[in-house]
């Protein structure tokens, strides 16, 4: 491994660090939106049909339970191989940054939803009672109640969900995903190119901390008091 | 003097079992009641006696396993989910806990239920919910969030929001017992006002013998899931009849004219037990029925108060002397408008 120096940082490819951060940050936006898009049902749907909760169908929430604990215990390069066919079929490739969204998606929603389940069950069970001696019927609870008074938490799931993702985007090399990740793995580690790793850690680093703080920042934006 | 009093509330029969780990246990146990039009109705029993499953089956929060519940001449056991729902929208609940959203405002709280009818428009909402606020006294609170109100304006919130669609009956659900004393009587003083001005049917549930005291017209007493006691809340304080009821109102201080055992053998002469209701709680009788019948007593418990406006007292005496017969004395006392027992 060469020793690092500043004239290396300034050899350095930029331009191709800068295509690298860009496809990290179309995948993680892309991937993140459809995340919640489908994992914010789904965390619904596990939330409603547990066992004691409003629409409990205790045989449909161990099947999904049993789908969202099988998706997520697969380490995720495993996951990009597996999927592959259904990728192929779904976006018409199976490689580069528009491949590497639909295993992001699959990977991440079972974890999004689940933290959903969890963040839904923190609601005062004495408030939906309220809202049911009202009169509210089951959607007005999910979008009046439920999903209102839990914006915060749901705000904190999906950072931490962000998060993950910018891990998994690191993995997409695999399949010729590129981003940041792969830029290191590929320079950074294969052809002992200390400087490229060094400086793509930093802007995961960055955009880790990025992420975070603005998640944190919307999370005191929607606190009630 | 008979009145003609209409029935909110009839419920019949009411039986509900829970299931703990495969043991049973009876929350109500063939409960009856008949609830009036127009007044207070306390139900009182201890934690677990059943009074909380009773008042979420008047809005089928809790689901009876069997028996009836007519509401206004409409049995709600049979009704759809969605004509259960329109129904609920026009009962109001208060909660214990409050039970408020925390991500609105006082004013989104109040205004939450008519959302939930849809029947106002926007600007019929806010007028309502500024009426709402008025009447609780929060107009001042109304942009604030429930984190930052203390007890007492989150429970006028909640009496506010239970106004909201204008129900005709009003259930609260230990509305005051997370509240200290002085808040507890503004909350009471508050719902009794409401039931004057709107003249809406409350029910509630409290452990308080105090609150039914204070606020209800009739009271029903409940025991391991049985209704042991009802009836209008002045005979029930004066003449309990079952033994948890006497227990309630003396854990409260409210318990009268019962004389502790060993002081018995050492009291000479009869017991009489003196019951002022109204008026006659303001008069010297004691004074005049002894000056008339030589009668000289010895007073060992007593007590002057009120219910719900309505004097009253009750004398424990023991006879020292009389010139008449001890059995007469109760029809002498009669005369002046006073229950005599001779005990």
């Amino acid at each position: 491994m060469t020793d690092f120096s500043w004239s290396q940082l300034l050899a350095m490819d930029w331009v191709e660090i800068g295509e690298a951060g860009l496809d990290t940050l179309i995948m993680l936006s892309v991937s993140l939106v459809f995340t919640v898009l489908l994992g914010l049902p789904l965390g619904i749907l596990l939330y409603l049909s547990a066992p004691g909760q409003l629409r409990a169908r205790p045989r449909l929430y161990a099947s999904l339970s049993l789908l969202v604990n099988v998706l997520r215990s697969l380490p995720f390069v495993i996951l990009l191989i597996v999927l592959i066919p259904f990728t192929l079929l779904l976006v018409g490739t199976s490689i580069g940054v528009a491949g590497a969204i639909v295993p992001l998606v699959v990977g991440a929603v079972p974890f999004y939803a689940r933290l959903v389940e969890n963040v839904l069950r923190e609601v005062d069970r004495g408030v939906i009672e309220a809202s049911q001696a009202m009169g509210a019927c089951l959607s007005q609870i999910i979008f009046k109640v439920l999903l209102p008074e839990s914006l915060p938490g749901l705000i904190g799931a999906a950072t931490v969900t962000a998060v993950a993702l910018v891990s998994y985007t690191a993995m997409s090399g695999v399949i010729g995903g590129g981003g940041l990740g792969d830029l290191a793995v590929r320079y950074g580690y294969q052809r002992f190119q200390t400087e490229v790793m060094v400086v793509t850690v930093a802007l995961l680093l960055m955009l880790v901390q990025l992420l975070q703080s603005a998640g944190d920042a919307l999370v005191r934006r929607f606190r009630f008091d | 003097m008979a009145r003609w009093i209409d029935i909110m509330i009839e419920v019949q029969s009411l039986r509900k079992t829970f299931s703990h780990g495969g043991r049973q246990q009876v929350a109500l146990d063939d409960v009856s009641l008949c609830i009036e039009e127009g007044g207070i109705f306390g139900i009182i029993g201890r934690s677990g006696a059943g009074k909380s499953t009773l008042i979420r089956c008047l809005n089928l929060l809790e689901r009876p396993d069997s028996g009836s519940i007519c509401l206004g001449g409409q049995e709600l056991m049979t009704l759809s989910e969605s004509a259960l729902q329109a129904r609920r929208q026009r009962i109001g609940m208060v909660f214990q806990h409050f039970n408020l959203l925390r991500s609105r405002t006082v004013a989104a709280n109040v205004r939450f239920p008519l959302e939930l009818a849809g029947t106002l428009s926007a600007q019929q909402m806010d007028a309502r919910v500024a009426e709402l606020l008025a009447l609780v006294g929060l107009t001042a609170h109304s942009g604030k969030y429930p984190a930052q109100l203390s007890g007492g304006q989150k429970q006028r919130v909640g009496i506010a929001r239970a106004l909201a669609n204008q129900p005709d009956l009003l259930l609260c659900d230990e509305a005051t017992s997370a509240l200290d004393p002085e808040t507890t009587d503004s909350i009471l003083a508050l719902l009794a006002d409401i039931n004057r001005q709107l003249r809406l049917t409350i029910v509630l549930i409290t452990h308080d013998m105090r609150v039914i005291r204070q606020l209800c017209d009739q009271v029903a007493v409940i025991d391991h899931g049985k209704v042991v006691e009802a009836g209008p809340v002045l005979d029930v304080f004066l003449q309990p009849q079952h033994s948890v009821t006497r227990s309630l109102l003396a854990e409260t201080g409210l318990g009268h004219g019962v004389l502790p055992a060993s002081w018995r053998e050492r009291i000479a002469g009869p017991l009489l037990r003196l019951t002022f209701v109204g008026e006659p709680t303001l008069e010297p009788v004691l004074d005049k029925v002894g000056r008339e019948a030589g009668l000289r007593v010895n007073l060992l418990s007593g007590t002057l108060s009120e219910i719900k406006g309505t004097p009253f007292g009750q004398l424990l005496v023991a006879v020292m002397a009389s010139t008449v017969e001890v059995a007469r004395l109760p029809e002498i006392f009669a005369r002046e408008g006073v229950r005599c027992e001779v005990l």
